[in-house]
């Protein structure tokens, strides 16, 4: 519920505050002209600052999407380890790892800030290594612990799982 | 909704699910003739465009007239896209929301608030880029998307957030009171 209350809030942000998001882009990439490799050529630089731009635009409406789709996934996948998943410990452990997967979309926050402060490539590069990588892989984790013990959990309870029950 | 902890997931109240299906099936309709009409409605906001120059801006010179004709269609479709989008995810969105709200909001009363404002605002809010969509043609592109906002993305999607955040705090609050 708080990843889908936080994908619509960040809609509503985006579309209320684009000018303002677009303005704070520029100046953080005229701030940094190194990290941004601007050349003192308007025509250039401009063209960099809107690709900076879009890639923030882009990672804010990734977010929203990612969060609003990854809350209904954790909802239904945490209702499946619950009724399909009959031990203690694998059950725990499948919950945090959704709980980790839960986050991913907050990678896509880090995608744009990233790529505001330490430039584009770097910036995206270390979003996908140290955020979306990870979390993205802890969710794949979970889903697929979950259909294995499932399937184990079936065959050793002759079937009754809490959803056939 | 009532205070023993719940065992199971709760069905929210049947005119609710119809309301998240309806609008679900509407999304796949709204899809499928999006593809299906695509020329027909193009042609359509396209006569309508070129019947209203004054409102679009159109100075009667061919290059001028149809870089700002072929913005404004893009922008139609984006209506249409996102009402698909947007109509597919709510429904879900509903479902869920609602489930959750019936099954472990302790007070009834307040399960009862969730429900109505994420339903209204949830099916009401894809509603805003069909009539963006619609109202292009005739009103141009801000002027039609200052009317979506005020007439249905902010009530309805306000109510949508309010309602999200409302029963996220419930949530954290039976949390932190379990810890």
């Amino acid at each position: 519920m708080f990843m889908l209350a936080l994908g619509e809030t960040g809609g509503a942000v985006m579309s209320q505050l684009r000018p303002q998001l677009d303005r704070y882009a520029r100046a953080r990439v005229a701030a940094s002209p190194q990290t941004h490799g601007l050349a003192g050529s308007a025509e250039y630089d401009d063209e960099i600052a809107a690709r900076v731009v879009f890639t923030v635009e882009a990672g804010l409406s990734f977010f929203h999407t990612h969060a609003e789709g990854i809350g209904l996934v954790t909802l239904a996948a945490g209702t499946l380890v619950a009724s399909l998943v009959p031990w203690r410990r694998p059950r725990s452990a499948l919950y945090a790892l959704i709980v980790a997967g839960a986050l991913f979309p907050l990678g896509y926050l880090v995608y744009g800030a990233a790529a505001l402060e330490a430039g584009l490539d770097a910036g995206v590069e270390l979003a996908e290594r140290y955020v979306l990588t990870p979390l993205g892989s802890a969710m794949i984790a979970a889903l697929v612990g979950l259909l294995v013990l499932a399937l184990v959990g079936r065959r050793s309870t002759g079937g009754r799982t809490g959803l056939s029950a | 909704m009532s205070t023993t902890p719940a065992l199971g997931w709760r069905l929210p109240p049947l005119a609710v699910l119809l309301i998240a299906v309806a609008l679900i099936a509407c999304a796949e309709v709204g899809g499928a003739s999006m593809v299906q009409f695509k020329w027909e409605l193009t042609r359509w906001a396209r006569s309508v465009m070129l019947s209203r120059p004054a409102v679009h801006g159109l100075v009667g010179v061919r290059d001028v007239d149809e870089s700002i004709i072929d913005e404004a269609l893009v922008k139609f479709d984006a209506g249409l896209r996102l009402f698909h989008m947007h109509a597919e995810g709510m429904g879900l969105v509903i479902i869920a929301a609602t489930t959750v709200a019936v099954t472990l909001v302790a007070s009834a009363p307040l399960a009862r608030a969730i429900v109505v404002l994420v339903t209204a605002g949830g099916a009401g809010y894809p509603v805003g880029y069909l009539l963006w969509s619609a109202l292009i043609p005739f009103y141009g592109i801000e002027a039609g998307k200052a009317t979506a906002e005020w007439l249905v993305w902010i009530p309805f999607g306000g109510a949508t957030i309010v309602a999200m955040w409302w029963l996220t705090g419930i949530l954290a609050w039976r949390v932190i009171r379990r810890a």
